[in-house]
């Protein structure tokens, strides 16, 4: 049994709380928990492999919650865990602090990788709260798209210039859940968005458990990760109402 | 002689740390020191007993380094632990850096009933008393904790090194043992 590995961690994690740095954080209680449990205390073996679907999932929480390199804090959060639940492991011991003392260290990384000490973007719904004023005033036009189709100039109109906002970051989309069909369905809605000035007022009435999927997948342009958060993006990005700048018009700027 | 002894164990010393432990053969070994498998076994009897020497010694000179550092260029005791990073990272992320002999040799050999790992969760263990008599001479309370977070800070950065160098992780270490340093209650 692989814990580090297994989709039930990230399926506790996600539920865990409902801010990214809390999700993280969730890490070490649930190990915790988990590792002290009665029928665990047997000769458990952590493999010193790459937890890949681990360190993917919190490099997502850590992008979210603005961190300066979210691959590096995902990294080191991970490995800290994996060695606070071998010292727990090892040490037999259910009075171990191992993993709460690592939980403050991982709190002290997180720290260091958003400088400010926590007041500027709080919680999510603050910086939810920042998105959406922003929408009212400017438009989605400035989204952040991926790689694979940022080849092309971005057009995007000067007043349009959003502040960079951490929450809104794009992740790197290698999601396995969707389809390519999917896929080239929201790169090709968000393509039509970035040609023009886009709105949503009603942003600001979503209820609290799409937010991050609207955040996320909608104003930050990344691929939803299962198909029912796409069927809620995609029921956000119909109502998106854009004023597209005649073809003529933006090549003649 | 000695000497030749030294110039193995420096030689072994060197392949480990950039080849790595396992992948790095005897005959590599004997070849690169200059000498002869005979020889080689002479002085230690088994690559598990030149592996233990190798961590034995990078262990001490890393302490004896760090040591040295710390009591040349700060005299006040509650200086020393917030130092302790700068002087790390500093190491870290020097050019000729490979990596840290316990960390390496305890990813290297998982087992918890294999010699080398034992020695490197020691040493481990020892850096982790290190930090929490430097805590103590800073007047922490909870030394022992703050030292179990900052040796998991350090371990982690140090892995992420070896993983990727440049990943300045080393960096956002030593923010976070600063920020930890700063918010322990002393006495």
């Amino acid at each position: 049994m692989e814990i580090f590995d297994s989709p039930w961690l990230i399926n506790m994690l996600a539920k865990s709380d409902t801010t990214p740095q809390g999700r993280l954080l969730s890490l070490f209680d649930i190990l915790d928990d988990w590792l002290k449990a009665p029928h665990v205390q047997t000769s458990l073996h952590l493999a010193a492999t790459r937890h890949a679907l681990l360190i993917g999932y919190c490099t997502e929480q850590a992008r979210a919650l603005g961190a300066e390199n979210p691959a590096i804090l995902a990294e080191h959060i991970v490995l800290i865990a994996h060695s606070a639940a071998q010292q727990t492991l090892a040490t037999h011991n259910t009075d171990s602090t191992s993993l709460s003392h690592a939980k403050k260290a991982a709190h002290a990384l997180i720290q260091a990788q958003t400088q400010k000490p926590e007041l500027a973007f709080a919680s999510k719904t603050t910086r939810y709260g920042i998105a959406a004023s922003l929408l009212l005033a400017f438009g989605i036009a400035a989204l952040w798209l991926p790689d694979s189709i940022q080849n092309q100039p971005l057009q995007v109109q000067a007043k349009s210039k959003l502040m960079p906002i951490p929450a809104v970051q794009l992740m790197p989309s290698n999601e396995k859940s969707l389809s390519a069909h999917d896929a080239t369905l929201m790169y090709a809605k968000y393509e039509q968005m970035r040609q023009g000035t886009c709105q949503l007022p009603e942003a600001l009435l979503i209820p609290d458990k799409h937010k991050a999927i609207y955040l996320d997948n909608v104003v930050g342009g990344k691929l939803p990760a299962n198909l029912a958060d796409l069927a809620i993006a995609n029921s956000y990005l119909e109502k998106v109402r854009c004023n597209f700048t005649p073809m003529l018009m933006a090549a003649s700027k | 002689m000695s000497g030749l002894r030294e110039k193995i164990l420096t030689t072994a010393s060197d392949l480990f740390q950039t080849q790595g432990i396992n992948s790095t053969g005897v005959d590599t070994i004997v070849a690169a020191a200059g000498t002869t498998k005979m020889t080689m076994y002479k002085y230690f009897s088994s690559k598990e007993i030149l592996i233990l020497e190798v961590l034995k010694q990078g262990h001490q000179d890393f302490q004896s380094w760090l040591n040295d550092k710390l009591n040349t260029n700060s005299k006040k005791p509650a200086e020393k632990i917030q130092k302790l990073f700068d002087y790390i990272e500093e190491w870290v992320t020097s050019p000729d850096f490979h990596g840290i002999g316990f960390i390496k040799a305890s990813a290297e050999f998982p087992k918890e009933e294999n010699p080398v790992h034992q020695l490197s969760s020691e040493q481990s263990l020892q850096f982790r008393r290190y930090i929490s008599q430097l805590a103590t001479e800073a007047n922490i309370k909870d030394a022992d904790g703050l030292a179990l977070q900052l040796s998991l800070i350090f371990e982690g950065a140090v892995q992420a090194e070896q993983m990727k160098r440049g990943s300045g992780a080393m960096k956002y270490a030593k923010m976070a043992a600063k920020i930890l340093i700063d918010g322990a209650p002393t006495h």
